[in-house]
């Protein structure tokens, strides 16, 4: 029976290009993200092709998008964070589509890689840090110093705070990879108790490979909404330094 | 007339729309347990880990992974209590 793992092997397609040490050649992750990033881009070129003030099911489809994104974003971080509404925006959509595109039997999830949620996460991180020091200066270090804490214990909160900080890309990135990946495991190993126990046994682990099905797609939209979440929030500490 | 209906039913649907949002947030145990866990552990291992390489630059094995190693669960309960906080004030 077919590897539960197997899903998510990386494989070479087309030459095999190197520069340096790094192999850069195409593989199926990077050919599922050209498909994510073309459908996203496909979409909504063509929701606003046609701008009616009774909107198609397509426009209304780019329009919720855009909104529920807007509206998080001033929820979350306030007007100060507008002017980051696109990359939250493609952050957001980038990470749905590459959930549902691999909820597509036969395709592959990019998510479910480490690698691509870390450099996610680490590109926010840097990113985060240098608005927070560009907009404050150096008095975005408060934010490693809370107030009202006595100066005994100082020097072991402000590397309590330093450690809280740094771990944020990690525990951003591990939760979007464990999810996919557990997930789509998870469904794997039913659909292979379905073939193996047959017409006999095998109607059990069906039903729960439907509702499993239906789990993912809540979990792939949760994660991606969670990652969005995650972000506006780092930013509004990088916005709006307080505590 | 029958804008105004219109919108009378879409505001509707948008309250009816907000209840179910809101108790799809607080209905999620599962979703906040492993959030939970993520923020726990990787502030354990980000600790742990420059623990390591401090260790390895000043040849001190195994003094400084111990002390980040207890830093890190620290700060893993830090993040665990800022995240739960931040789930009550929603």
């Amino acid at each position: 029976m077919a590897n539960p793992m197997n899903q998510f092997e990386v494989k070479t397609i087309g030459p095999k290009i190197e520069i340096g040490n790094f192999d850069i050649s195409f593989s199926n992750a990077s050919l599922f993200m050209v498909i994510t990033v073309a459908t996203i881009s496909l979409l909504f070129i063509f929701a606003t092709q046609k701008k009616s003030l009774v909107p198609s099911r397509l426009q209304l489809l780019a329009e919720m998008a855009y909104e529920f994104v807007a509206k998080m974003i001033s929820e979350t971080a306030g007007s100060k964070a507008r002017p980051y509404f696109p990359f939250i925006l493609t952050l957001f959509l980038f990470v749905l589509f590459c959930n549902m595109i691999g909820m597509i039997p036969y395709s592959f999830t990019v998510t479910s890689h480490i690698i691509v949620t870390f450099a996610l996460a680490i590109f926010i991180f840097i990113g985060v840090t240098i608005i927070g020091f560009v907009k404050h200066g150096f008095g975005y270090l408060k934010l490693f110093v809370p107030s009202g804490v006595p100066v005994v214990l100082l020097p072991i909160i402000v590397v309590i705070e330093v450690i809280s900080y740094l771990s944020r890309p990690v525990s951003l990135s591990v939760r979007l990879f464990a999810n996919m990946m557990a997930g789509h495991t998870m469904m794997k190993v039913f659909g292979g108790f379905v073939i193996s126990l047959g017409l006999v046994g095998g109607w059990l682990p069906l039903g729960f490979s439907v509702a499993l099905t239906g789990l993912e797609i809540l979990v792939a939209f949760l994660q991606a909404y969670v990652f969005a979440i995650l972000t506006c929030i780092y930013l509004n500490d990088a916005l709006n330094l307080h505590h | 007339m029958e804008l105004k209906e219109l919108k009378d039913k879409v505001k509707e649907i948008q309250s009816e729309l907000k209840e179910k949002e809101i108790k799809e947030k607080n209905a999620n145990p599962l979703g906040i347990a492993m959030k939970m866990g993520t923020e726990f552990v990787a502030a354990v291992f980000v600790a742990s880990f420059i623990g390591f390489y401090v260790d390895k630059w000043l040849e001190t094995t195994p003094v400084f992974i111990i002390i980040f190693f207890i830093i890190g669960s620290v700060a893993g309960i830090f993040n665990v209590v800022r995240s739960s906080k931040m789930i009550n004030k929603d």
